[in-house]
């Protein structure tokens, strides 16, 4: 039984996910054949807000596996996902390639950039390490915006004019992006969740916790955490695909250390190490960033930095993080209240 | 008689310190080996090097005829060398039975199978829960080990070293802050794990009683280098080292 009921709640919210875009174009007197055809509505402008959330949750997710349960402090995450942007859109542009390969390539790429910082890893580690990273991801967006390669990224602009296969059309072919990104994004967690449970995320944890006593209980900890990183770079790479992909143009601002505070921020509301914390984190973010600017205008970014900052104030575990330590509280709380009352019958 | 374990002119210095002085010693398999010595002796950084936590500055280690001196430390429990901490060195956050499930599974072969629940992987949980009604935590087994008092921490230690199986122990001090009724408990535990598995056990004890009971060799350490080495009996009638350490006691 307890086993079972976190899946019937992730059931439960996958399904309102997937009714969400007919129950938003009921509510506004859509038709669903107008809302299957695609034409534009509240439905459809929610379907696009929900796929941005989709990819930024995979993004937030995937520094969780680095910095929450694997305990690798980077600041190189911004990096991870603009590689996957920049190749989808460069190849699909430049190099003509289609969407087959591209994917190929993005996750090769992934790979190639958890190879790259493992190697730093083994090398240095802690806060050496992330200023490491901090310093790669750095030369990664000059490079990016260098005049020379202006012609292949765009440079200060952006990259646009992304040729994208019909039957991913973000604005014509909308409901399948969407259903195409909700279950990425479900396929991402219930994977980490897996991969926390297994023999190789359990030494991950162990490491994070006293990294000298996991190698001298036998285990190569480099060789677990190397495991998280690749998992976390090749999700981050194939997000930002998925970005390029939607947006018209991918902005240069996702290569930038911002994009990466960004991300810290998701996980630290959401609950670092929760998984499922650092998702709704992203959630939360996007739709502070789109409504307080809505309502509030140019005094929106200092909203969101109060609300960050009451929220790792008072909910130190952010979010998700903080209710499951109440709950267990709880039900320790419980447990102590009936053994009273079974010591007075007794 | 053959010999699991030798150092030859082992060294360690830290800048001008030398903390072991070229020491030379064989442990004979299936022996009781006690090394004593006075507070700063050597005896933690002498393990230290033997588990590969710290490269020596000279000198070489064998373990069943195999020089081991620049292996990694994370291949000992591999080859069958366990070692506990001096100061209890667990995980602090997760459960007992985590802590000693993962000392199991670390000698295994499951180490990366990546998406199978580690709880389907039966006979480290068996291997666990063994080791933990040894060393008698089966009530405490769920308990984060951060919530335990000290003894049980002790317990938990000497778990985590049981439970990978391992031929060669290298235990440094193990009832260092336990209460003295846990004493003789912890020791007869350690003394039938022996008895049962043919293993060799090295020892670190400031407690006299316990090594001279328990020991078949005593090394005694003293600023780093071996000041004398013999059975129990011997070493309490060595004059130098009654002089250096024992002052008086056990004539
Ligand atoms: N990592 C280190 N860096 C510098 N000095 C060290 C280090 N580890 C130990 N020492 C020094 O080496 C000497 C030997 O220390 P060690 O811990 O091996 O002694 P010990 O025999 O285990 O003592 P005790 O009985 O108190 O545990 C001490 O002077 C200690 O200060
Ligand atoms: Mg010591």
């Amino acid at each position: 039984m307890t086993r079972l009921r976190p899946h019937i709640s992730l059931l439960l919210l996958l399904l309102i996910l997937a009714l969400l875009p007919f129950l938003v174009g009921l509510l506004d007197g859509q038709s669903p054949a107008s809302m299957l055809a695609g034409e534009a509505g509240r439905s459809k402008f929610i379907q696009g807000l929900m796929i941005e959330i989709f990819i930024l949750a995979i993004y937030a997710v995937s520094y969780d596996l680095i910095l929450g349960v694997a305990g690798i402090l980077s600041f190189g995450h911004a990096m991870f996902f603009a590689v996957g942007a920049y190749a989808t859109g460069i190849l699909l542009k430049s190099a003509g390639w289609s969407l087959g390969p591209t994917l190929i390539a993005v996750v090769g790429l992934g790979l190639a950039q958890a190879i790259l910082f493992g190697v730093v890893l083994a090398r240095v580690s802690g806060i050496t390490f992330a200023l490491v990273t901090l310093g790669l991801a750095y030369v990664f967006d000059i490079l990016i915006k260098t005049r020379e390669l202006g012609e292949y990224t765009g440079g200060d602009v952006g990259l646009q004019g992304i040729p994208r296969p019909d039957f991913l059309n973000p604005s014509d072919e909308r409901l399948r992006f969407y259903y195409l990104m909700l279950v990425f994004a479900a396929l991402v967690y219930l994977l980490y969740r897996r991969f926390v449970d297994s023999p190789t995320g359990r030494v991950c944890i162990a490491a994070r916790e006293n990294e000298e006593r996991a190698r001298m209980l036998g285990f190569n900890t480099i060789l677990f955490k190397f495991v998280a990183l690749t998992m976390a770079s090749i999700s981050a790479a194939l997000a930002g695909m998925a970005y390029a992909l939607f947006q018209p143009i991918v902005s240069p601002e996702v290569a930038g250390l911002g994009f990466t505070v960004e991300g810290l921020l998701m996980v630290l509301m959401g609950g670092i190490g929760a998984l499922s914390g650092p998702m709704l984190g992203a959630a939360l973010f996007k739709f502070m960033d789109f409504y307080f600017n809505k309502w509030f205008g140019e005094s929106a970014s200092f909203m969101v930095g109060a609300i960050y900052v009451l929220i790792v104030l008072f909910l130190p575990y952010g979010l998700v993080g903080t209710w499951r330590m109440r709950r267990r509280d709880m039900l320790a709380g419980w447990e102590e209240l009936l053994e009273r009352w079974r010591k007075m019958m007794g | 008689m053959s010999i699991i374990l030798e150092t030859r002119n082992l060294r360690k210095e830290f800048g001008a310190l030398v903390a072991v002085d070229d020491v030379s010693i064989r442990v004979e398999k299936g022996s009781f080996h006690a090394i004593i010595g006075p507070n700063g002796a050597g005896k933690t950084t002498l393990f230290n090097l033997l588990s590969g936590n710290l490269p020596p500055t000279r000198g070489h280690i064998f373990y069943k005829e195999q020089d081991i001196t620049r292996l990694p430390a994370h291949r000992m429990a591999h080859i069958g060398i366990g070692r506990s901490f001096q100061i209890t060195n667990i995980f602090p956050n997760l459960t007992v039975f985590e802590n000693v499930r993962l000392a199991a599974q670390a000698v295994g072969k499951d180490n990366f199978r990546l998406l199978s629940p580690a709880s389907r992987f039966r006979r480290y949980e068996e291997r666990a829960w063994e080791v933990i009604r040894q060393v008698g935590l089966d009530e405490r087994a769920f308990m984060l080990a951060r919530t335990l008092p000290h003894g049980d921490q002790r317990k938990l230690e000497l778990g985590m070293l049981l439970a990978p199986d391992p031929e060669l122990l290298l235990l440094d001090e193990p009832t260092a802050g336990m209460a003295a009724e846990q004493v003789p408990e912890l020791m007869s535990l350690i003394r039938r794990v022996r008895e049962t598995g043919d293993k060799t056990i090295m020892l670190v004890e400031h407690n006299m009683n316990v090594v001279m009971q328990a020991s078949d060799v005593i090394t005694v350490m003293h600023q780093g280098a071996v000041l004398a080495e013999g059975t129990p009996a011997e070493i309490a009638a060595n004059e130098i080292v009654q002089k250096a350490y024992l002052g008086g006691l056990y004539t």
